[in-house]
């Protein structure tokens, strides 16, 4: 209940749709709409629906940042650090702004004589960038920028960086400046020991070593997850243009009302004097959520230049420095009970986000099964790499491996079935649901004792669950204007990275109205709009929906009030009903939609609405974000196919259990799922960012020596959605992003194990890998 | 890319006559900044762009070969030997019946390269000329000793997809998939200069290991332009296979690869056997032992590992590539059962 | 430009050499004549984008790893930004733009808009042409050609599942091939 308004109560669909719903009452504003019915009530929500902005994509008239042009825009290149760690003495600019073409430059690392030599401290850190009438000119100047380095020792292996003798990347002084991973946002300085910033834990029980020692068995073993990188097919591109005190920016970001907060915050302007649109964006999944240097060069360049100055990340600079998923060494320890419930985790990790902090991977051991004594010991480690940044499913996707391996280590320990174990230590009835429409999908009872079957071929089946909270953005609001004409429109700075939110508003807006999907008008992705949600953390669905169809809603309301007044009858014997509006007791008395909007007074109307706080409120809240008292799970099935005398993986099949709340457009749920559990196979069996041990430097900054999953490794995928009805919000959905990609590798790595009966605790899961855990012709060192 | 002038070649002596280097003699610096003196030939740019975008190659002009008729088309003479045009596509050569039907580890071998849209492009003359994947190679951060410089940089670097057979001084894999079949087939290259004279060599010695050569991969000659590929006519009794093991399922280099090629009298014994790696060593490797471990025996699931085994000895590993080992094990196992006729061969 | 012919000594001019700088060239693209001028160097897809206003043609690697900038040169498939504009000669270059006829949509569109084979959409334009020169050349592919024929493509979304979909919807009931 928001404020100290009389609530009214409410009824709302309750619990798992499949299984037959409940009820739950609820208390919330009158200014909320009534309870929206569970979807096979309803005539647009939960059916499959065109995305909204398919034609436009396959025909290639979307227009992305990089398709952007302005006139006399000028074109930025970024000169980047060629050591993994140095001092700058000095930076001359002098000869590169003066040649050919290049209109400004800047110096990205704040060389001055009066300071501190700056320090770089990864091969590839910005340090210059120019703005220059064509990409080919501002190259050609870089040429120029004289550069005085001095080369300091570095590390790039955590290991080694952990150790106290390791070259330092940040002392006590400097560590404030290191940026930020995730969660925390700011480092503790007072634990920072060498290169080794912990360690920190949320959860801390002194008593987790003597259950160990007490329990009736302990299992466990040491992970270690590899670096990722986000590979977003349009690379990571702005065009800013400084019009006098107006600052108008293009961006392929997964947030355009955050960057507009960074940017007015940067220059020192008011909001309302920056505009951020996005058109279509070619992927983000966590790498574009700020504002970056990068954002803020173009945006000084323009600046300087007096011009707009495009900046576009060539493929290789966004292998290397457009963010990445931190690598991780787990040690796991459970300990069980004879009947297997747990009597405590223990998790000690390691995490390396290069020159960043914020690696955590504790959040599911702590957080998905029930267990008293938890102890998630976490350090980052720093080296001298490019920074990390989130990347779907941060923390947990590294943490599922880990954790769901050991808890099948130790079912079989127990002489259990990986889900019967899960069945008695996991209280979510969600998951219950999941694990066993899943087994039974994917036909578990087939799944032998590991690594039986004759001949050199293998097949397993695996399991693994998913956990990421239910986040919302309380900073979020939606207009729908309805004009004269009869048209409707809903607006929101939200921006539709590829998850199809434009669909989702557009089914939501046309429930409420009685209208079809393709009657209303989306616009999306300008500030200019009601600041909408990120594009991140699967919350986007969660934040929008509700207010977009109390918006509707209130619309609907006004325009029921405006044929009333026209018709002199009480707005409350008006009924809105399939794009009509009828006088109930009344046949004769029905107008159509269009004559409807004829009777407005003025050319248009419009409602716009807050996310207001969950109903029975939140979990807990953070500046503009909340928790919601839900989660977010999903479980997931792979089969998979061994060769191994080759070490050769093939995922033949994966049933994806997921939940979402209420999904809206299944169809486009279940790409985004699809999407997600391909991008955890390719990170189980593929993706690994490579480094020079030497230099430091990236050796496979390129989709040839970066390994990406493509067609032929798309096994088939099953995607089995659950309505999850929790009467918390006017739309109660949820995203569904992360939770589908988090469990995948584990799942796949479980059912490697079931088929070779050896465990591979290391990513990536290639022949290499396979054959070295089978005890390869010839032991190799990696 | 730095930029270059452009001239449209009519024949293959123009060609040559304009071109002033190889693309290896061109790459060849001393102080690793890319030459951009010289005149360089371009059929299909596959592999010639990538090395410009790179930074590794910078010709101030190319020579484009890639109209030029009488280099394309494959064709049969009379007493059954193949010629392979330089220009052929490797979709072509995949898709010709001709080569289906009588070279079938080639046409195989050419299917499976690269994507769609190279095998549409992609030359075999170019497929056998392209410079080696090496990272550091690549990179134009590394002046390596393959470029002129002092080091190789990848025997204490990552070596994980580097060579296991034949590495002194330097640890390049031959990158050509093609190539490794058409050795096991006999194949042989044809060239011609600027005066039309022609040399034939077969493949296998056109290749040449780093410690002839540590700056090529070829005996290909300043103003020399590949002409065509030569495949002796196809012979009863012969029967092939190719096998690779990648990380990826497509569009990905072979961890390691195996054409078998082997001769069969009519009671099943193996007369002649070519037993060619592919991707583990500076040039198609050909595993003489393996070929002497089948000889004159049939072609049984003990012969075949008699031959896996001989095919892995005397390896060289690296730091990181010792399991190509494994690989090499099973492909060669697997290939030769499969050349026989036996269906015990694993996924390729 | 200092090359003189070494076989003939002509002067370059009388040799054909052209470049670096602009040079004229003519190009069928989508079934018009277009004229532009364009270094040696500029690659197709740089072209497209360009001076030919085509901007639906996507560039996300560059090197040809990943198949997003796939036009059709004479109907078959090939990587934009490993082509040179000036080496096309009069072949016929089909973009996206011109895959739809007098504003009605290729099947192919149709299919991936009913089959949501869409998502964040950058590597969509080269999927379709792959996909729609696959139909020209088998009106019923089986899955195991459709995902042949998109092995070049890298979809970091992941829509694969649905590309496959959409295109075995096009095949009818038993299209040719067999497998997943």
């Amino acid at each position: 209940m928001d404020g100290d308004r009389r609530g009214r109560r409410e009824r709302f669909p309750y619990g798992l749709a499949h299984l037959g719903l409940g009820e739950v009452e609820r208390e919330i504003s009158p200014e909320e709409p009534p309870p929206l019915a569970a979807n096979e009530g309803l005539r647009l929500i939960g059916k499959d629906t065109r995305r909204w902005d398919a034609r436009a994509k396959v025909t290639g008239e979307a227009r992305y940042t990089v398709d952007v042009d302005m006139a006399g825009m000028l074109h930025a290149a970024v000169l980047r650090s060629p050591f993994a760690h140095a001092r700058i003495l000095s930076i001359d600019l002098s000869a590169a702004e003066n040649a050919p073409g290049v209109h400004a430059g800047i110096d990205l690392v704040g060389a001055a004589a009066d300071r501190p030599p700056a320090v770089v401290r990864y091969v590839g850190q910005p340090v210059v960038a120019l703005a220059a009438e064509s990409r080919v000119l501002a190259e050609e100047a870089l040429r120029l920028v004289e550069i005085d380095y001095q080369e300091l020792p570095f590390v790039i292996d955590p290991e080694p960086a952990g150790r106290p003798d390791a070259p330092v990347v940040y002392d006590l002084s400097e560590v404030a400046d290191a940026p930020s991973a995730g969660l925390p946002a700011t480092p503790r300085a007072e634990l920072l020991l060498g290169n080794v910033l912990g360690p920190g834990g949320e959860h801390e029980s002194s008593d987790v070593t003597a259950a160990l020692e007490q329990a009736d068995t302990v299992v466990g073993g040491t992970y270690r997850t590899q670096v990722q990188t986000h590979c977003c097919m349009e690379p990571h591109a702005i065009v800013a243009s400084w019009r006098k005190d107006c600052l108008d920016v293009w961006m392929s970001t997964q947030f355009i009302a955050g960057v507009r907060v960074e940017l007015a915050e940067y220059f020192g302007i008011p909001l309302s004097r920056v505009r951020v649109r996005a058109a279509a964006i070619g992927g983000g999944f966590g790498s574009k959520s700020r504002l970056g240097l990068y954002g803020r060069a173009a945006a000084g360049l323009s600046r300087l230049a007096r011009a707009p100055v495009r900046l576009v990340y060539r493929r290789d600079e966004e292998q290397i420095d457009s963010g990445n998923r931190s690598s991780s060494e787990q040690h796991l320890r459970i300990g069980a009970n004879r009947d297997g419930t747990l009597a405590a985790i223990s998790l000690v990790s390691y995490g390396n986000a290069g020159i960043a902090f914020g690696a955590g991977v504790g959040f599911i051991a702590t957080g998905l099964y029930r267990c008293d004594r938890v102890a998630a010991l976490h350090s980052d480690v720093f080296t001298h790499t490019a920074p990390s940044c989130a990347m779907r499913g941060p923390g947990n996707t590294q943490g599922a491996f880990a954790l769901e391996q050991c808890i099948d280590e130790l079912a079989e320990r127990l002489g259990m079935d990986p889900l019967d174990l899960r069945d008695r230590i996991d209280q979510s009835t969600v998951r219950r649901e999941e694990r066993r429409l899943g087994a039974e999908r994917i036909g578990w009872h087939r799944r032998s004792g590991p690594g039986r079957g004759a001949g050199p071929i293998k097949h397993g089946l695996g399991v693994a669950q998913s956990l990421w909270p239910a986040l919302v953005q309380t900073n979020a609001a939606c207009e729908v204007r309805l004009w004269r004409d009869g048209v409707v429109e809903v607006l929101s700075s939200v921006q539709d990275i590829g998850t199809g939110v434009g669909t989702t508003l557009a089914q939501v807006v046309a429930e409420e109205l009685g209208l079809e999907p393709d009657q209303v008008r989306v616009r999306i992705g300008d500030t200019e709009y009601p600041s909408g949600p990120p594009s991140y953390g699967s919350r986007t669905t969660a934040s929008i929906t509700p207010p977009a169809r109390t918006a509707a809603w209130r619309l609907q309301e006004s325009l029921l009030r405006a044929v009333a007044a026209a018709w002199q009858v009480d707005a409350a014997d008006l009924v809105l009903e399939q794009g009509r509006i009828r006088l109930r007791g009344d046949p004769d008395r029905r107008i159509s939609w269009r004559e409807a909007a004829a009777t407005l007074r003025t050319d248009r109307i419009s409602a716009v609405a807050d996310r207001t706080d969950d109903y029975g409120g939140f979990r807990s809240r953070a500046g503009d974000a909340a928790v919601a008292r839900g989660e977010l799970g999903g479980v997931q099935f792979a089969e998979v196919e061994v060769d191994t005398e080759t070490g050769f993986i093939r995922v033949q099949r994966v049933v994806a259990v997921q939940d979402c709340g209420r999904p809206i457009n299944p169809r486009q749920v279940e790409s985004q799922v699809q999407g997600g559990v391909l991008m955890g196979i390719s990170y189980a069996l593929l993706e690994e960012r490579i480094l020079d041990p030497r230099t430091g430097r990236v050796l496979n900054p390129n989709f040839v020596d970066y390994k990406l999953l493509g067609a032929g490794e798309v096994p088939e995928i099953d995607v089995i959605l659950l309505e999850n009805y929790q009467g918390l919000s006017a739309s109660d959905a949820y995203g569904v992003a992360e939770p589908s990609n988090i469990p995948t590798a584990a799942a796949v790595a479980n059912a490697v194990y079931n088929a070779i009966g050896v465990r591979i605790r290391s990513l990536p899961m290639t022949p290499a890998t396979v054959l070295r855990a089978l005890g390869s012709l010839s032991g190799e060192d990696r | 890319m730095e930029p270059f002038a452009w001239r449209q070649a009519v024949t293959p002596e123009d060609a040559a006559g304009y071109s002033t280097s190889t693309t290896a003699r061109a790459m060849l610096t001393v102080a690793g900044m890319p030459d951009r003196q010289h005149v360089l030939i371009k059929a299909g740019g596959v592999d010639l762009l990538d090395l410009m975008k790179q930074g590794v190659a910078a010709p101030r002009c190319l020579v484009d070969i890639s109209r030029i008729g009488e280099l394309e088309g494959v064709s049969q003479a009379a007493d059954g030997s193949v010629r392979i045009g330089a220009l052929t596509t490797l979709a072509e050569l995949a898709g010709s019946p001709l080569i289906r039907q009588n070279y079938p580890a080639l046409s195989q071998a050419a299917a499976g390269a690269a994507s769609p849209q190279i095998r549409n492009r992609a030359t075999l003359g170019g497929n056998l000329l392209q410079r080696p994947r090496c990272w550091y190679f690549r990179s134009a951060s590394y002046h390596c000793t393959r470029k002129g410089g002092a080091h190789c940089f990848a025997f204490e670097g990552d070596n994980r997809y580097h060579a296991v057979f034949g590495n002194h001084g330097c640890a390049i894999v031959h990158p050509s998939t093609p190539a490794t079949p058409l050795v096991a087939y006999g194949g042989s290259v044809e060239m011609t200069d600027a005066r039309g004279r022609r040399r034939q060599i077969a493949l296998e010695d056109f290749f040449l290991l780093p410690e002839a050569d540590l700056h090529r991969e070829n005996s290909l000659a300043a103003q020399e332009i590949l002409t065509a590929v030569h495949l002796p006519a196809h012979v009863g009794g012969r029967h092939a296979s190719y096998l690779q093991v990648a990380e990826k399922a497509a569009f990905d280099w072979p961890l390691a690869a195996v054409a078998a090629v082997l001769d069969l009298d009519r009671t099943g014994r193996c007369r002649r056997a070519n037993i060619i790696l592919g991707a583990v060593a500076p040039v198609p490797w050909r595993s003489a032992a393996a070929e002497t471990a089948l000889g004159g025996s049939e072609i049984t699931p003990e012969a075949a590992r008699a031959a896996a085994r001989a095919a892995v000895a005397g390896a060289a590993p690296l730091s990181r590539n010792g399991y190509k080992l494994s690989l090499v094990d099973a492909l060669v196992r697997r290939a030769v059962l499969a050349a026989a006729g036996s269906d015990s061969a694993g996924p390729g | 430009m200092d090359v003189a012919d070494q076989r003939t000594g002509e002067r370059p001019e009388a040799a054909g050499l052209v470049g670096p700088g602009p040079v004229p060239v003519a190009l069928r693209v989508n079934g018009e004549l277009r004229r532009i001028a364009v270094e040696p160097r500029t690659t197709l897809a740089e072209a497209l984008r360009g001076p030919l206003g085509l901007k639906g043609t996507k560039l996300a690697c560059d090197h040809g790893a990943c198949s997003a900038c796939s036009v059709w040169l004479d109907g078959r498939v090939v990587a934009s930004c490993s082509i040179l504009a000036i080496e096309i000669g009069d072949r016929e270059v089909t973009s996206i733009e011109g895959l739809a006829s007098y504003g009605a949509l290729h099947p192919v569109q149709e299919a991936f808009i009913a089959h949501d084979a869409v998502q964040c959409g950058f590597c969509t334009p080269g999927l379709v042409m792959s996909c729609a020169a696959l139909l020209a050349s088998n009106p019923r592919p089986g899955p195991d050609q459709v995902r042949a024929a998109i092995s070049g493509h890298v979809c970091r979304c992941g829509t694969y599942p649905h590309v496959i979909r959409a295109m075995r919807s096009l095949a009818g009931p038993g299209g040719a091939g067999h497998g997943r």
